[in-house]
């Protein structure tokens, strides 16, 4: 492990910013480090998994990438990025404010390579038929928590559809399983977001 | 402390199912334990499709009244299955909830009004929760009036401070300690309610920051829990906490649980 995966995931903060920009001084290539923050959150995300770490470790590790991708993209002269495996829509339906379990899967879904829009909460089913249509996802994710959410999942797909989205859809959170998959509509659904991961490297191909 | 016994509730796993099996003898049970435990209402919510809920909050509502008298809480926004719930409850029923959101003041409100139920007001509404003091103070006097205006008595609305989750955001305790304060300042002869297991989501060892946060809300003001009467640490903390604000005369209250056996762990037999 260089020393800039073991900062990352030791969430020392300060060290990781500072060595990636020591890295890029020396000469390493922007894309390296970009690799290594990668291996670092693929760590975290396991660890996360096994219940070593836990949701603000994660939020803290996106921090951390974030302060140094602003540090990274300027110097970055081609469009490659790291690249991504597939692209995914998430967001939280209409009249559910719930995104605790939707940052979580966004976050597996991401350090598993899938570059990941998400709408956040409370998302008229208009804004997630303009989203497949810009983004033009391989995957879309609804979450929702209360009952209330089951008939916006299934206005949301069915809305989706019409418009022509062929991708696949999955959902989750609270109680959802196989008879309200059925009942929206859905390609699938999972429990966690090890599930979701599952399903969209499935659906992908991958 | 006024305790409302939170675990009718069908979002939970094991609930859900005993509701989709008719399991009635689970729910009785259930209903009793709470009771045991010193629940003053009984929260019940049968989170389940809106087209199943009001089959399913009756078959519910009549098996605990067969075997408590304690009242119940009635969890649903539902205002069909309000409306069917308040013509099969004996006592004068807790609705929970009503907030700043149009639909749930328009629907449920009128209802309170009407059958004189005590009423939890959650301080968010349809721009969701605010982060801070100021922005859920500002839904709390919006909904003091139309309470007041409803001829509902401030003794009968207990207002929900609402706890998020401080492993997304660590500001999250004070922001509800903060609103619980002023809401005891502004609104003395108001209830102020708060069901706890938000705040630890995501963390480990959540019993010990619910019961912690417990203790720092009943300081704050808060004299409603929603909680599980049955979990003993909990419990004891609450003990503890009326312990320590003068609010056990003599002391008596700590003592007498402690010969129950409520404020610590059973020996295990050697």
């Amino acid at each position: 492990m260089n020393a800039l995966v073991e900062a990352i995931t030791d969430m020392r903060e300060e060290d990781a910013v500072r060595t990636a920009n020591e890295m890029l001084d020396r000469g390493t290539s922007p894309i390296e480090v970009l690799e290594s923050c990668r291996e670092a959150m693929g760590i975290i995300g396991q660890r996360f998994e096994a219940g070593d770490c836990f949701v603000p470790e994660l939020i803290l590790a996106g921090e951390i990438l974030r302060q140094i991708s602003d540090v990274v993209k300027p110097n970055v002269t081609q469009a490659s990025d790291v690249k991504k495996i597939g692209r995914v829509v998430i967001g939280t339906v209409q009249g559910d404010i719930h995104d605790i379990g939707k940052d979580i899967v966004t976050f597996m879904l991401d350090v598993n390579g899938f570059e990941v829009k998400d709408l956040g909460v409370d998302v008229p089913m208009a804004k997630f038929v303009e989203a497949v249509k810009d983004f033009k996802p391989q995957v879309v994710g609804l979450s929702g928590f209360l009952t209330l959410a089951y008939d916006p999942m299934k206005n949301t797909i069915k809305a989706m559809r019409d418009a022509g989205f062929t991708g696949k859809v999955m959902i989750g959170g609270g109680q959802i399983d196989e008879q309200i998959r059925q009942y929206a509509g859905a390609d699938g659904y999972g429990k966690d977001a090890m599930a979701a991961v599952a399903l969209a490297k499935g659906w992908i191909g991958a | 402390m006024k305790i409302i016994g939170e675990k009718i509730n069908g979002t939970r796993k094991a609930v859900a199912a005993a509701i989709a099996n008719r399991d009635a003898e689970f729910i009785q049970n259930l209903a009793k334990k709470q009771v045991d435990g010193g629940a003053h209402w009984l929260d019940v919510n049968a989170g389940t499709h809106p087209d199943r809920e009001v089959d399913d909050m009756l078959w519910l509502i009549g098996l605990i009244q067969d075997v408590t008298d304690v009242p119940l809480c009635l969890d649903s926004a539902n205002p069909k299955a309000l409306a069917a719930a308040l013509s099969a409850v004996k006592k004068t029923p807790m609705i929970n909830s009503i907030s700043g959101e149009p639909d749930r003041l328009s629907n449920v409100l009128p209802i309170v009004a009407q059958h004189g139920c005590d009423v939890i007001a959650l301080a968010m509404d349809d721009k969701g929760i605010p982060a801070d003091v100021e922005g859920r103070m500002a839904v709390v006097r919006k909904l003091f009036d139309l309470t007041r205006s409803a001829n509902v008595p401030d003794e009968k609305v207990y207002v929900d401070a609402l706890v998020m989750t401080i492993a997304t955001n660590t500001e999250a305790g004070k922001a509800t300690l903060d609103t619980i304060r002023a809401i005891r300042s502004e609104y003395p002869k108001a209830h102020i309610s708060l069901g706890l297991s938000n705040v630890s989501f995501g963390l480990p060892v959540r019993s010990l920051v619910n019961r912690t946060f417990l203790t720092l809300a009943v300081a704050a003001g808060m004299d409603t829990a929603i909680i599980d009467p049955n979990d003993r640490e909990l419990k004891a903390a609450l003990f503890a906490t009326d312990l320590l604000l003068g609010m056990d005369k003599h002391c008596l209250n700590y003592t007498r649980a402690f010969r129950k056996g409520l404020l610590e762990a059973p020996k295990p037999l050697t």
